[in-house]
C-alpha cells in the first residue's frame, strides 16, 4: 500500500502553481486590455445581481459583500484567488448563501427607493434546531427514547449517536472485564437486534432523517449492522435512500484517539471495502468524516490539526482512487470535522483548508465541482474549557462560535460550559445551543450578508501564514514517504504530543494566559455538585443476557458465516457484502475476533 | 543511594485517552520515578499480571471512559486474590469521576483519586510520600510468579547474589538475546515470536527481560509492554529494567536476574537490550545467552557503518526488520556480504514484524526453536 500514497507532494505543487496562476491573472488583467475589460464587466454583473435585504431596523444591506475594488488586477486577485462563496477555490464558503436567513424583504432598492416592500416571509423556526443532537446512553432502547424526546418538535431528525467503550473497540458486552463499561458514555450495541431497537420508530428511508454514528475502528461492522437493521424494517429497497454519516477515520485514530482494532493496513482495506459499497449503493451516505477534532483535542497546534486532517483526506482519496472508485463518486461523499479554539489561526484555518482541498482535488485528482467541496462540521474546543471559574467557558465558547462561523463552517456544535468536570447537563447544553441561536438568529452578524467578516487585512495575513505552514507540514510528511509511512513512523503522534506538552508548559509558565486559572484568579472555584447518569447494573446484565440469547440462537449459523467471511477476507475481495450477511447472525465481538485472527490486532503506539 | 520508586501506569480497557497519562508519566520520570507504562485499553487481568511481575509499589490508573468504580475495585480485588495486596492503587479521571464515586472507590481499597485541577506537583508529591518508604519485611509469596518477582526486586535493589534454589531447570530451555539499534523493531519482533511460542503448544512458558535507559538516581520510562499485545499472557513473565547508569544496554543487575530467570522453569528466556549503537557484544560476559539475534533497521547509513558494527561478527542470527522499506534489498545485500567475511555460520533473515503472520518472522521462529541444543550446556558452565 505504501507505494500508492505519494500524492501529497503533487498537492503542494498544485497549490503553489495555482497561487502563481492567480498572480499571472493579476498581471494579465493589468496588461491585457481586453482581458481586463472582460473582468471588469463580469465584476459589474456580479455586483448588479446581488439582492438587497433589510435588517429588522430597516437598514438595507446586500446579501453578499464584496471588496470595494474596481481595478482589473485586484478583481482578478479576488475572483481567482478567493472566489465568491460557492465558487472555486471556495475560500469564502462552500455554498452561495450558507446560513443567511430566508429573504425577508427583497426589493430593487435603487429603482424603487425603498418604497414598496415585497412579500415578507414571516417564517419563524417552530422549534430550536441546535444542529446535531448527540446522544448515546445505556441500552439501545434508552437511547431510542432519548432520540424521540430530542426530536419531538423537530421537522428534520438528525440523530448523532455515541457508542460505549466496548462497542468502540469492537468488543461484546460479555467480554471479560467490560461489564462496568456497558452503556457508559454511549449506547451499547452488540448485534443487529440492538441496532433495530436503537432507531425504532424513525423512518430511516425518509429525506428528513439522517443518522450519524461516531465510531471508527469497527465502523464497517457497525455500518453493516445499520444497513441490515434498515433492511429488516423497510426491506432492501431502503438501502439507496439511507442518509447519514459514519466517522470511520482510521488515520486520526492512530494519530490521536487510539480506538483502532486492526493493524493499519487491514483497517484501511476494510474501510475502502465499505466506501466502495456505500458510494456505489447508498449515494446519500457519508462513509467517512475526516476528523481533525480529536487531533486538536489531543493537543496539536491549529496548523497541525489542519495539515494532518487535509493530508489524511488526500491519502484516503488516493486509496479510494487506487481501488478504482471514480473520484466524482467518492469525492462528494467525504466530509470533514474540525476543532475550533481561541488561537489566532482559527480566524482562517477552515477557510484555508477549504481552498487547499479544492485545488488539490481538482488539480491532482481531477475532481469535478461537487467533489471539490470541503464540507465542514465544526465543534468548539473542549480542551479550551477549564474547571476553574467554569462560567467563563460560556464566553470562550461564544468567541469560538464566532470564529467558526467566520470560517463559514457548514454546521457547528457548541460545547457546554460544564464539560471539564462532567458529562454535560441539560442546563448547560441548552445554554450552549442557545449560544449558537443567539449568534445566528438573534444577532445580525451572520444572517444578512455573506462575507460579513471576510477579507480583513488581518485575516488575509493569517491565511497566508497558515497556508504556508500547512504546505510545510505536507512537505515534511512527503519527505517521510507519505501519510501512511509517516503514521507508521509515529510522526504525527509525536508532533501532537510535543505540541500538547508545550501547551501545558505555557499554561504553567503563564506565557499562555488562561483567565481564572493563571491570571485574575480569586481562588473561589464554584464547581457545582454534579449528578451523573449511570447505567444501572440491571440494564448491563440485561444487555449481557440478550447477547447470550442471540449467540445461542445463532450458534450454528454464525460459525458458517464467520468461516465464509474469513475466506472472503483472505481472498482479497471486497468483504463488505459478506459483512452484511455476517451481521445477521454474528455479534460485533464475534466478527471482530474472527477478522483479528485473519488480519491481526492493532499494535498500540505510544 | 535508595533505589527509585517503581510504579505501573495504565489506561483501562475500552479507553484510549492517553493524553493525561503521557503528561503525568513524563512528570513522574522527571522526579526520579521509574514508570512501567502498560499503555491504554488494558484489562484488569493485564494490569494486575504486569504489576505483580514488575513488582511495582503502586498502580496508577487514568480513566476517562466510565465504569471506573468497577474497574478500579476490580484491580484492587484481583490484587488481593492473587496475594499481592501490598501493591497499591491510585488514579484519576478528570471530571468523569465524581466525589461520590471517589469516596466509594476509597472505601473499597483505592488509595487516592485525583480530581480535575490537581497539579502535577501534587501527584508527584503523593507518590513520593506514599510509596517512597522502604519496604518492610515482605510476606511469604503466595505464587511462584510473585516469588520470582520479589527475588528480582531484591537482586535489583540490593544487588544481592541469590543462592541457586533449584539447579537449572530440567526443561530444555533456551536463552535468546536480542540487541540492535533503537527503532529497529526489537520489541515488536519479540512480541510476534512470543505469539508463535505460545501457539506451539499449550505448555510453553516464556520469560522476557527488557531494558530501557536511565541515569543513576533518576527515573525511567519502561515502555516496552505498552506496544506488546501477545505477551500479555499468563504464560509470559516479563520484567522491565532501567539501566540505572550502566553503559552497554543492560543494567548492573541484569546478569543475576537473567541467571535467575534461566533456572526458573521457562522454555524460552528472552533478553532485550536498550537500543544500542556500535558498541561491542552486550551479552559477552554473561555467557548465559545461547543465541544472539541482532535486529537491524535497513536505514543504517553507509556501507562503511556496517564495518563498525561488532555485533555483526558475533550474532548468530541477523535480522533485517522493516524489510518492506525501499532500502531493504540493498541492506540485505550489503549485510550478506559483510557476514560472508566472517566465515561462520551466521543466518540472515528479512522480516516485517509489524505484519500479521509475516513469513520472515515464521522463518526466524523456526531458526530459534529448532537450533542446535548441544551448545547450551557448554555455555552454561562458562558462567
Amino acid at each position: 500500500m505504501e507505494e500508492v500514497m505519494n500524492k501529497l507532494g503533487q498537492v503542494v505543487e498544485s497549490v503553489e502553481k495555482y497561487n502563481q496562476f492567480v498572480l499571472d491573472q493579476v498581471k494579465r488583467a493589468r496588461t491585457d486590455q481586453k482581458f481586463g475589460r472582460d473582468l471588469l464587466g463580469r465584476w459589474n454583473d456580479i455586483k448588479a445581481k446581488i439582492p438587497t435585504t433589510r435588517a429588522p431596523t430597516g437598514l438595507p444591506l446586500p446579501r453578499l459583500a464584496l471588496p470595494e475594488i474596481d481595478e482589473p488586477g485586484e478583481i482578478a486577485r479576488f475572483l481567482f484567488g478567493e472566489g465568491l462563496p460557492g465558487e472555486f477555490p471556495f475560500l469564502n464558503g462552500a455554498y452561495r448563501e450558507m446560513y443567511l436567513e430566508p429573504v425577508r424583504e427583497v426589493e430593487s432598492f435603487e429603482k424603487n427607493g425603498g418604497s414598496k416592500a415585497k412579500k415578507i416571509d414571516k417564517r419563524v423556526p417552530q422549534a430550536e434546531e441546535p444542529t446535531r443532537l448527540f446522544s448515546g446512553l445505556m441500552l439501545a432502547e434508552d437511547t431510542n427514547e432519548r432520540f424521540h424526546y430530542l426530536t419531538r418538535h423537530q421537522r428534520t431528525h438528525r440523530l448523532s449517536t455515541a457508542f460505549d467503550g466496548p462497542t468502540l473497540y469492537g468488543i461484546d458486552s460479555d467480554a471479560d472485564g467490560v461489564f462496568g463499561k456497558i452503556g457508559e458514555g454511549g449506547v451499547a450495541i452488540d448485534t443487529v437486534e440492538d441496532m433495530v431497537r436503537l432507531y425504532d420508530g424513525f423512518d430511516l428511508g425518509s429525506a428528513n432523517f439522517s443518522a450519524s454514528m461516531t465510531i471508527s475502528g469497527p465502523a464497517p461492522i457497525i455500518m453493516a449492522m445499520y444497513i441490515a437493521a434498515a433492511k429488516r424494517r423497510f426491506g432492501p429497497n431502503v438501502i439507496p435512500k439511507l442518509r447519514g454519516t459514519i466517522q470511520a477515520d482510521i488515520f486520526k485514530e492512530v494519530q490521536a484517539q487510539n480506538e483502532t482494532i486492526f493493524p493499519i493496513e487491514p483497517s484501511l482495506r476494510f474501510l475502502t471495502d465499505m466506501v466502495e459499497f456505500t458510494t456505489g449503493e447508498m449515494p446519500r451516505w457519508y462513509p467517512i468524516s475526516i476528523s481533525g477534532y480529536h487531533i486538536g483535542e489531543a493537543g496539536s497546534t491549529p496548523v497541525q490539526q489542519a495539515a494532518y486532517t487535509l493530508s489524511n483526506g488526500f491519502a484516503y482519496a488516493e486509496m479510494f482512487a487506487a481501488r478504482g472508485i471514480p473520484v466524482d463518486q467518492f469525492g462528494p461523499r467525504l466530509s470533514f470535522f474540525l476543532d475550533c479554539g481561541l488561537d489566532v489561526e482559527y480566524i482562517a484555518l477552515a477557510r484555508v483548508s477549504r481552498r487547499i482541498w479544492a485545488i488539490g482535488m481538482r488539480e491532482v485528482f481531477g475532481a469535478g465541482a461537487k467533489a471539490q467541496l470541503y464540507k465542514l462540521h465544526t465543534q468548539t474546543s473542549g480542551r479550551s474549557l477549564i474547571a476553574a471559574e467554569f462560567k467563563n467557558n460560556l464566553t470562550r465558547t461564544a468567541a469560538e462560535l464566532i470564529l467558526a462561523y467566520m470560517n463559514a463552517t457548514n454546521s457547528c456544535h457548541s460545547n457546554s460550559a460544564d464539560e471539564p468536570f462532567t458529562t454535560p447537563s441539560e442546563e448547560w447544553i441548552r445554554l450552549a445551543a442557545h449560544g449558537q441561536a443567539i449568534l445566528l438568529e438573534e444577532s445580525g452578524i451572520f444572517k444578512h450578508t455573506m462575507n460579513m467578516l471576510s477579507g480583513s487585512p488581518g485575516m488575509k495575513a493569517v491565511e497566508r501564514a497558515v497556508e504556508a505552514a500547512i504546505l510545510d507540514e505536507f512537505r515534511e510528511i512527503e519527505r517521510l514517504g507519505g501519510v501512511l509511512a509517516a503514521v507508521e513512523d509515529r510522526y504525527q503522534r509525536s508532533q501532537i504530543q510535543n505540541a500538547s506538552h508545550r501547551y501545558e508548559q505555557q499554561i504553567n509558565d503563564g506565557v499562555r494566559p488562561i483567565i481564572g486559572l493563571n491570571r485574575y484568579r480569586d481562588g473561589s472555584d464554584d464547581i457545582p455538585e454534579v449528578k451523573l447518569v449511570r447505567t444501572p447494573r440491571k440494564k448491563q446484565q440485561l444487555q449481557v443476557d440478550r447477547l447470550a440469547k442471540f449467540k445461542k440462537k445463532n450458534a450454528e449459523k454464525s460459525k458458517r458465516a464467520l468461516d465464509k467471511l474469513a475466506a472472503v477476507v483472505e481472498s482479497g475481495k471486497n468483504c463488505f457484502p459478506e459483512l452484511l450477511e455476517a451481521v445477521e447472525v454474528c455479534s460485533l465481538g464475534q466478527i471482530t475476533g474472527r477478522l483479528q485472527d485473519v488480519a491481526g490486532r492493532f499494535r498500540p503506539m505510544v | 543511594m535508595a533505589s527509585p520508586i517503581r510504579i505501573l501506569t495504565a489506561v483501562p480497557i475500552c479507553d484510549g485517552h492517553d493524553s493525561a497519562i503521557n503528561t503525568i508519566n513524563l512528570e513522574f520520570i522527571r522526579h526520579g520515578i521509574e514508570v512501567v507504562y502498560l499503555g491504554y485499553h488494558r484489562s484488569v487481568g493485564d494490569i494486575v499480571r504486569a504489576a505483580i511481575q514488575e513488582d511495582v509499589r503502586a498502580i496508577g490508573i487514568s480513566s476517562y471512559n466510565g465504569g471506573h468504580t468497577e474497574f478500579f475495585t476490580g484491580v484492587v480485588d484481583l490484587l488481593r486474590k492473587k496475594g499481592a495486596a501490598d501493591i497499591k492503587v491510585f488514579g484519576g479521571g478528570g471530571g468523569t469521576i465524581t466525589h461520590q464515586d471517589a469516596a466509594a472507590m476509597r472505601r473499597k481499597g483505592v488509595d487516592e483519586i485525583f480530581f480535575a485541577g490537581t497539579s502535577l506537583d501534587e501527584m508527584v508529591k503523593f507518590v513520593h510520600q506514599r510509596y517512597g518508604k522502604p519496604r518492610g519485611k515482605r510476606a511469604r509469596a503466595k505464587t511462584s510468579d510473585i516469588e520470582l518477582a520479589h527475588t528480582l526486586t531484591e537482586i535489583e535493589e540490593i544487588r544481592k547474589q541469590k543462592k541457586i534454589q533449584n539447579p537449572r531447570s530440567k526443561i530444555q530451555n533456551k536463552v535468546i538475546g536480542f540487541t540492535g539499534p533503537g527503532g529497529a523493531g526489537k520489541t515488536t519482533l519479540i512480541d510476534e515470536l512470543v505469539l508463535r511460542f505460545l501457539n506451539k503448544d499449550r505448555q510453553t512458558r516464556v520469560a522476557i527481560l527488557s531494558h530501557d535507559p536511565s541515569v543513576i538516581g533518576e527515573g525511567a520510562l519502561l515502555g516496552d509492554r505498552a506496544t506488546m499485545i501477545n505477551s500479555q499472557d499468563d504464560r509470559v513473565f516479563m520484567r522491565s529494567m532501567a539501566t540505572r547508569g550502566q553503559a552497554g544496554g543492560l543494567s548492573p543487575a541484569t546478569h543475576d536476574c537473567l541467571a535467575l530467570l534461566a533456572r526458573s522453569g521457562f522454555d524460552y528466556v528472552i533478553i532485550e537490550t536498550v537500543g544500542t549503537g556500535q558498541e561491542a557484544m552486550p551479552f559477552q560476559k554473561n555467557g548465559i545467552v545461547d543465541q544472539t539475534v541482532l535486529v537491524m533497521n535497513p536505514d543504517y547509513g553507509s556501507r562503511l557503518q556496517l564495518q563498525k558494527i561488532v555485533m555483526l561478527d558475533l550474532a548468530e542470527i541477523v535480522v533485517v526488520n522493516k524489510s518492506d522499506l525501499q532500502r531493504a534489498r540493498t541492506a540485505h545485500t550489503e549485510i550478506e556480504q559483510r557476514l560472508e567475511q566472517n566465515r561462520s555460520a551466521q543466518r540472515l533473515v528479512d522480516t516485517v514484524a509489524k505484519r500479521h503472520r509475516d513469513p520472515g518472522v515464521d522463518k526466524l521462529f523456526g531458526l530459534i526453536s529448532a537450533s542446535d541444543k548441544s551448545k547450551r550446556g557448554k555455555e552454561w558452565k562458562k558462567s
